[in-house]
């Protein structure tokens, strides 16, 4: 049993397979991305290679800093993901409700931010300091919708909050996405994770070019590398969120494997595309943006759920 | 009257108050300090025989139930630890006041938990008050006198609701006596609303919970700090919240719609208070919001009508006074070393005062509901209710009840972007200079936040093992509710040895190839002055000037939204109109003589 746990957790459906598959999917990012801008792109494996030089590269750690907090947080990060890779992965391969319910990984997800903050401000550089503060007035932004979009398939599947019921509630009836109200909380979805992995046009806290990468911008060496890899796991499992919650989650027989690549495919090629066909937008415009129209959206999403449309 | 432990533990408490008036500042902490531990054995044993009765003049005075005994356990459990931060650094101006006024105010919240019959309650109920006004005076802060008049005027004006509410529920009663909780009253007719919501103000306010909040954040910001941590954070809320379960459980039947009145209040206390919050940036006001905010959980939970709710509602009580009090002690911490309590003087105290700052961490955490901390589990099961609820209700009441579901869950994001704000503007971000030279807490101040810490993540990893299975199930089934299956799934130990094996995997891996160099803060090239310093104090402010919020951000400062301030306001224009008709020239009282005698003869004829 424990044996079992370990190897979910630290090889399938967690760490090692959302590790690798989120690196292949970062060179999907880069390559599509560079073919939008009339470049070649890089090697498949380029990910790899940056995340194991940077492992051997130098810390360079602020003299006044608080040390613990600034080694902790990007690890810590880390296993935030890895943790919430599993319980996603579970339900999705295993159809099996692991360690937590849907309320669990809302509060786990805002987890990985909360670390991201405490790590940037450990430093008392004033990038970082603002970049933490952006990252958390994004994470409010997102949160509202982010909450009425996942209200959608509870309301659908009968009030439950189990990700293994409502996979079997979408076997039994359909995907959450064929109704009207799946297809509102859907889109509204997409908007939200792409402002939770903070890619264009949400990349607000990380500013490369305004505030020098924001949070991250004291981190070098092994630290960095963790940062790097969460940001690539994340596109694993928030497409994974979004295909248990409204595309009825993978069938992994036959024709099904086709279909669950393509699903994921999808969600992931979307996400591109709005990443690179958008410029980056400031903190204030986030706020009204998600809190006066994507949020009031997702709301008339539930109000359809709620009436079974 | 016999003496047996329950009087004892009313009794004693007051008792060393009154020597404590003869005695030298050692020997009072050191009788309190004896006494607080004697009553804690006391309430153990109360607790595990769950019985007792105190009789005078033929009533039944007091007596132990499943709910009275774990929350006045609580009471003796918070009194006990923060006594042990006031053991050393109270201070020195109001300490002998301040170890007087103590014990009493223990003595009389055990008083108003045990009481059964009205007139004792609202004894206790009335000196607890007092007593909260006595600890508000000893703040020593220009605002001081206002806040404690604002406290006295809002807690001690709600017992005479109180008053109404008890007499009012003695002419409904069957039996016709003043022995509350007999049989639950079925909300009927105006007599049975207006004692119902008599007993509502009085639990609300003492809870602080919207509209009746606005002592809270000033008597935090103007009252000592332990004396914070002591009332609204913690015993006052055991009251409150106690009173408010004794309303829904034993008072009164309600209906759908009013559980449904209760739960919209709940949520908008959340919401109001947490907004406010967000944009404080006196440390102490930010903690006193969320005394508020904090509650409206309570009020979800306790008056949803669901028995998962409920649950949740009685353990989010406990959860708020261990970490809101851990936190008002860790901000008592820092404000006594570096004198002040303003967030924006301060900043980077993680590496003076590391354990301060852990607690104070974890304490954040625990608020903001982030697993496997306490407040997860309960604020968890809270929305398990509010979705329980909804899925047997019309798609009206579905709509309605999922609103309050969504706010409550936004608060809690919102209370972590406040925490957030909180910790960077305090223990994170760049040091000013002139803090160069703090040191940690004395050992009592560490000892007693670290202790509340430790109850956080054990309340939050064995959280149905422990308090759910050992003080709130037993209250369940003493009212005869069903023990619901839960919805979600949840298993905060696999939770925890998940993350922490993945985390100490990254840190072996990090220590084995670590290559450290210590370099300044990079700036570009540019020198890293004072004046590049963040103060986590400015992070929201595109939130404070987003309209409509800005319009209502500068309502609340002017205090439109103010139940004191508003209605003092109309008070006051009432007597302005009265001083001006009263200007001493006769031939006007003579116009008001003649004008009266004209209103009469109308009257009478």
């Amino acid at each position: 049993m424990i044996a079992w746990i370990l190897f979910h957790l630290f090889v399938f459906p967690g760490m090692l397979f959302t590790g690798v598959l989120g690196l292949l999917v970062g060179w999907l990012d880069r390559k599509v991305s560079a073919w939008f801008q009339f470049r070649v792109g890089p090697p498949i494996l380029q990910n790899f290679n940056d995340f194991f030089k940077l492992l051997g590269k130098e810390t360079i750690i602020v003299k006044n800093a608080v040390k613990p907090v600034f080694i902790v947080a990007p690890l810590a990060g880390f296993a935030v993901l890895t943790l919430i890779a599993t319980i996603i992965g579970l339900a999705l391969f295993y159809n099996e409700g692991f360690a937590g319910d849907m309320f669990v990984v809302m509060y786990l997800t805002m987890t990985f931010s909360v670390m991201v903050i405490l790590g940037g401000s450990s430093t008392g550089n004033v990038y970082s300091s603002i970049g933490a503060g952006r990252e958390m007035k994004l994470l409010l932004a997102d949160e509202l919708a982010f909450i009425l979009v996942f209200l959608v398939p509870i309301v659908k599947s009968g009030y439950h909050i189990q990700f293994d019921q409502i996979l079997q509630y979408q076997q039994l009836n359909g995907a959450v996405i064929g109704s009207p109200s799946g297809i509102i909380a859907f889109i509204v979805g997409i908007l939200c994770i792409q402002a939770k992995m903070t890619l264009p046009p949400f990349h607000i806290p990380e500013a490369e070019t305004e505030i020098v990468e924001g949070p991250f911008m004291e981190y070098s060496g092994p630290l960095l590398a963790f940062w790097k890899l969460d940001h690539y796991m994340m596109y694993v499992i928030f497409p994974f969120l979004l295909v248990i919650l409204f595309m009825g989650g993978f069938n992994l027989t036959g024709i099904g494997i086709l279909w669950a690549v393509l699903k994921y495919l999808a969600i992931v090629v979307v996400m591109i595309i709005i990443k690179n066909t958008n410029p980056r937008i400031r903190i204030d415009t986030a706020l009204n943006f998600f809190w006066k129209y994507a949020s009031p959206l997702a709301f008339i999403g539930v109000i359809l759920a709620v009436l079974g449309v | 009257m016999q003496i047996n432990d329950l009087t004892l533990l009313v009794s004693v408490p007051i008792v060393v108050a009154i020597v404590n008036l003869f005695l030298p500042v050692i020997l009072r902490k050191i009788l309190n300090f004896l006494a607080l531990i004697y009553l804690l054995v006391l309430n153990i044993q109360i607790l595990q025989a769950g019985m007792g009765t105190v009789v005078l003049f033929g009533q039944t005075i007091m007596q132990v139930d499943a709910l009275s005994a774990f929350i006045s356990l609580f009471i003796q459990i918070l009194s006990f630890i923060i006594l042990i931060f006031a053991l050393k650094g109270v201070d020195k101006s109001i300490e002998k006041a301040f170890l007087v006024l103590y014990p009493l105010t223990v003595g009389f919240c055990n008083g108003v938990v045990f009481s059964t019959n009205s007139i004792s309650l609202l004894i206790f109920w009335g000196l607890t008050g007092i007593t909260l006004y006595l600890f508000a005076l000893l703040g020593n802060t220009s605002d001081t006198p206002n806040s404690a008049k604002k406290t006295m005027i809002i807690v001690g004006g709600s017992d005479v609701f109180l008053i109404l509410g008890l007499i009012l529920v003695w002419f409904m009663n069957p039996i016709g006596s003043w022995q509350l909780f007999g049989e639950a009253i079925p909300l009927k007719g105006l007599m049975a609303y207006i004692a119902f919501f008599g007993l509502l103000i009085a639990a609300f306010a003492k809870a602080g919970s919207f509209p009746l909040h606005s002592w809270v954040p000033d008597f935090s910001k103007d009252s000592p700090v332990e004396s914070a941590a002591f009332l609204p954070a913690s015993l006052d809320k055991l009251l409150g919240i106690y009173l408010l379960a004794r309303i829904v459980l034993s008072i009164f039947k309600l209906t759908t719609v009013m559980h449904l009145v209760i739960i919209t209040l709940g949520a908008l206390t959340v919401i109001i208070a947490v907004m406010m919050a967000m944009i404080q940036h006196n440390g102490r006001k930010l903690l006193g919001y969320h005394a508020v905010s904090q509650v409206g959980y309570m009020i979800m939970g306790v008056g949803s009508g669901s028995v998962i709710a409920l649950i949740g509602g009685l353990f989010h009580l406990l959860n708020n006074t261990i970490y809101k009090s851990n936190l008002f002690l860790a901000l008592g911490s820092v404000e006594k070393k570096t004198g002040t309590n303003n967030l924006e003087q301060m900043g980077g105290l993680g590496t003076k005062m590391p354990l301060t700052f852990l607690f104070a961490l974890i304490g954040a955490l625990a608020i903001s509901g982030i697993p496997p901390f306490n407040g997860f589990f309960s604020k968890w099961m809270i929305y398990q209710g509010m979705l329980e609820l909804a899925k047997n209700a019309s798609p009206g009441y579905k709509i309605w009840l999922l609103i309050c579901l969504v706010l409550a869950v936004f608060g809690s994001a919102l209370t972590l972007a406040s925490f957030m704000k909180f910790i960077h503007a305090i223990f994170l971000g760049r040091r000013p200079e002139n803090l160069d030279n703090i040191e940690e807490a004395p050992a009592n101040q560490w000892i007693s936040t670290g202790i509340l810490a430790v109850l956080c993540i054990v309340f939050g990893l064995w959280a149905m093992q422990l308090p759910i299975k050992q003080f709130i199930l037993p209250v369940v089934n003493e009212y005869g509710l069903a023990i619901p299956d839960m919805l979600g799934y949840y298993n905060p130990i696999l939770i925890l040895l998940l993350f922490g094996s993945v985390l100490l995997l990254g840190l072996i891996i990090y220590w084995s190839i670590r290559k450290v160099r210590y370099d300044e803060i990079y700036l570009g090239g540019m020198e890293a002055l004072e004046h590049f310093r963040v103060m986590g104090t400015e992070f929201y402010k595109e939130i404070r000037n987003m309209s409509p919020l800005k319009a209502i951000y500068n309502g609340a400062e002017k205090k439109y939204f103010d139940v004191y301030d508003v209605s003092s306001k109309c008070s006051f224009s009432i007597t302005r109109f009265f001083k001006a008709i009263h200007n001493g020239q006769l031939q006007l009282y003579n116009l008001w003589i003649v004008l009266g005698v004209l209103i009469l003869l109308w009257v009478v004829l």
